[in-house]
């Protein structure tokens, strides 16, 4: 195992092709998350085409960095101008803006900026310390579990996106799975759902549904909005690079909280289902209940910065567990980063941990390279990358349809990809504009096959007793309790609030 | 418009229906092996669908009892994505729901013209003028703006793709019918 770490790291660090996509890919994970309009997990469906062609390790090393420094540049946005550019973002905003107001901008971006790299650093050091903990437990899950584990993780992303209505969360995941099963099957060779169009016999290509249900709406959605992210001017927001420094040392000074934070980040990763939104505002509600001083927040304290920007970054790391070894993503950025591993061939689930260890090691290694790398690069160009906000959304739009219609020709060399972009894209838009997520569609795509196959394999061996194992209605148990809660939820939301503890 | 906004919701829940019971219905004509696994989500989902066109029934009464007029619009839930299209513009204009409807129709007008332009004149065709195009007449850059950027991202990509990678995209049906004619 320590071979094992090292070699990885001396790999990775020893390849200038490596190194110069991972500096490449710190720039642009940096660019896009401080631009408006452009999500993480729209950001890795932008980058599929560029990847296409490459070996496994660079490919993978490439998305994954760009995938983990994208939220390190969204606070700046949130401290400058109190505009956050992403979900996660919001929690920095409420301490971050108010410090920016006070002259402190340079502080509060200091101690954002290390903070985030220092949680992703942590969530990829957990990460590593979980592997040989989740060993025996990942190879004592049989082909039951993982289908049933791809159902729960649909669930569990119905559950968080589907607002109080469960029920369109699941619809749209169960959508993805049957989408899944349109090519051959692999039992019986029967084309299913593609008659005689030959490019459908492979399936439906996961980079064109992609790129379709999230891309084109999203970049409609913003040409419709118009506008630039930040309506402030660049003038009043304050800046010092003493301040910045200062900034940087809150870190180790709260070295406790930053470190506790990130630990809760990275376990929440691990959850399916949870974003990094609540990572971000969990360990923000987490920094203020534990405050000596806790009517600080909210007013300017350098805590309310540190605690929501380590979580929500250590959660990559976290995140990282269930997508590589469950074939679970845990988010729909996940899912997305999942579907791109399956094109450069790298095939989730436990032999991960058998024969892909050097891969793992060099993820993890990646993640905190990645991380200072980052930290190093926006403490230098913070000031001049929040320019970048002032960017009309409206500019962006044909650039992004450019390099999605490339994207979503380039995976398979057909034309059709291009038809189907446009018929999925309208359904894309009307998930959007009727308000139904659209995450859950990804991980059913994604885990579509694998929970066919382990559906098959596990009826070939326990028939249709597979659900009477024990882990499999511990499984089944807990999908259960999911709906269960969420439907008591949506018939009685003010009671539901009351017994977790949210009093209106 | 309002009913329409109204019905949104159960519009989206139709679409899906239609997709699932047309899906389950296909799939009955396959070998056992090969249905198993559309019946297995299909059917689930027809009842999901079901479950949630009473769902929205009871939103819309709850509505109409309330007196809060269009509450499914009201109350209906954002999701993630949505919030997250929808939040970061603090400078975003405000545009009427006619306008707002009319800038979806001219952006769809966009991308669809957009693919049909490179399924009949290839991509090293249609990405200029699409970028050109949109740059002048949609977000308002000048003319020498446009023309600077539309044509250096195109040779850039050009030279990412075609030289770079090696990739050779679509050429388009009327640049391939045309060069054919040429050869002969």
């Amino acid at each position: 195992m320590i071979d094992i770490m090292f070699s990885s790291l001396w790999a990775m660090l020893s390849s200038p092709q490596t190194m110069g996509l991972m500096l490449i890919a710190v720039l642009l994970g940096l660019v896009v998350g401080v631009t408006p309009g452009i999500g993480g997990r729209l950001s890795i469906a932008l980058a599929i085409p560029f990847v296409f062609g490459m070996q496994m390790i660079p490919g993978a090393v490439f998305l994954l960095t760009m995938h983990a420094v994208n939220g390190t540049s969204g606070q700046i946005s949130s401290i400058m101008f109190g505009v956050p550019g992403d979900g996660d973002d919001a929690a920095t905003t409420i301490d971050g803006y108010p410090m920016a107001k006070k002259g402190e901008a340079g502080r509060a971006l200091g101690a954002s900026i290390t903070a985030s790299g220092f949680g992703g650093i942590v969530g990829a050091i957990v990460f590593a310390i979980m592997i040989p903990i989740l060993e025996p437990v990942v190879l004592a899950f049989s082909p039951a579990e993982f289908f049933l584990l791809a159902l729960l993780g649909i669930t569990f992303i119905a559950f968080v996106s589907g607002g109080n209505n469960i029920f369109r969360g699941l619809i749209v995941g169960f959508y993805g799975l049957i989408l899944a099963t349109v090519g051959t099957d692999p039992y019986t060779g029967t084309p299913r759902y593609a008659g005689d169009y030959l490019f459908l016999w492979d399936g439906l290509s996961l980079v064109t549904a992609v790129l379709a249900l999230f891309a084109v709406p999203e970049m409609i959605a913003l040409g419709v909005q118009g506008g630039s992210i930040s309506a402030v001017s660049m003038e009043t927001a304050r800046f010092s690079y003493r301040q910045l420094f200062e900034g940087v040392m809150e870190v180790p000074r709260h070295w406790w909280l930053a470190l506790r934070t990130s630990i809760i980040g990275a376990v929440i990763g691990m959850i399916p289902g949870l974003g990094s939104s609540a990572a971000a505002w969990f360990c923000y509600g987490h920094a203020v209940q534990t405050s000596k001083t806790p009517e600080r927040f909210g007013k300017g304290a350098v805590e309310g910065v540190i605690a929501p920007e380590t979580g929500s970054n250590a959660r990559e790391g976290g995140a990282l567990l269930p997508t590589l070894f469950f074939g679970v993503p845990a988010s729909s950025g996940m899912a997305v980063l999942l579907g791109a591993f399956l094109i450069l061939g790298i095939q989730p689930g436990p032999k991960m941990l058998t024969d892909q260890l050097p891969l793992v090691w060099t993820l993890i290694w990646a993640l905190v390279v990645g991380n200072l790398i980052a930290i190093t690069f926006l403490l230098f160009i913070c000031r001049w990358a929040a320019m970048l906000t002032f960017v009309n959304g409206l500019m962006l739009v044909p650039f992004i349809v450019v390099v999605v219609a490339i994207g979503a020709y380039i995976n398979e060399g057909q034309w059709e990809n291009l038809v189907i972009l446009v018929g999925l894209s309208a359904i894309g838009y009307g998930l959007l504009r009727a308000g139904w997520p659209r995450a859950p569609f990804v991980i059913g795509l994604v885990l579509g096959k694998i929970a066919e196959e382990s559906l098959h394999k596990a009826m070939e061996l326990w028939g249709m007793a597979f659900f009477l194992r024990p882990l499999s209605l511990m499984l089944i148990g807990l999908i259960l309790a999911t709906i269960a809660f969420a439907v008591y939820r949506n018939l009685y939301p003010s009671k539901a609030m009351q017994n977790l503890g949210f009093v209106p | 418009m309002q009913a329409l906004a109204k019905y949104s919701n159960s519009a989206m829940t139709l679409v899906m229906l239609a997709v699932f019971v047309v899906m389950v219905a296909i799939a009955s004509g396959y070998p056992g092996e090969a249905r198993f696994m559309p019946f297995v989500i299909g059917i689930p989902a027809i009842l999901l669908c079901f479950v949630q066109l009473f769902m929205d029934a009871r939103e819309r009464r709850k509505g109409v009892e309330d007196g809060e007029g269009n509450s499914d619009a009201q109350s209906r839930p954002m999701d993630a994505a949505i919030a997250q299209a929808a939040l970061p513009l603090a400078n975003e204009e405000q545009v009427s729901p006619e306008d707002k409807q009319r800038r979806e129709l001219v952006l769809w007008g966009y991308f669809l013209g957009f693919i049909a332009g490179i399924l009949l004149f290839g991509f090293w065709g249609a990405i200029p003028v699409f970028l050109v195009g949109f740059l002048r007449f949609q977000a308002k850059s000048s003319w020498t703006m446009s023309l600077a950027l539309g044509l250096g991202v195109s040779i850039a990509l050009f030279f990412v793709f075609e030289r770079g990678l090696k990739v050779q995209l679509h050429r388009g049906f009327v640049v391939s019918y045309v060069m054919d004619l040429m050869e002969r």
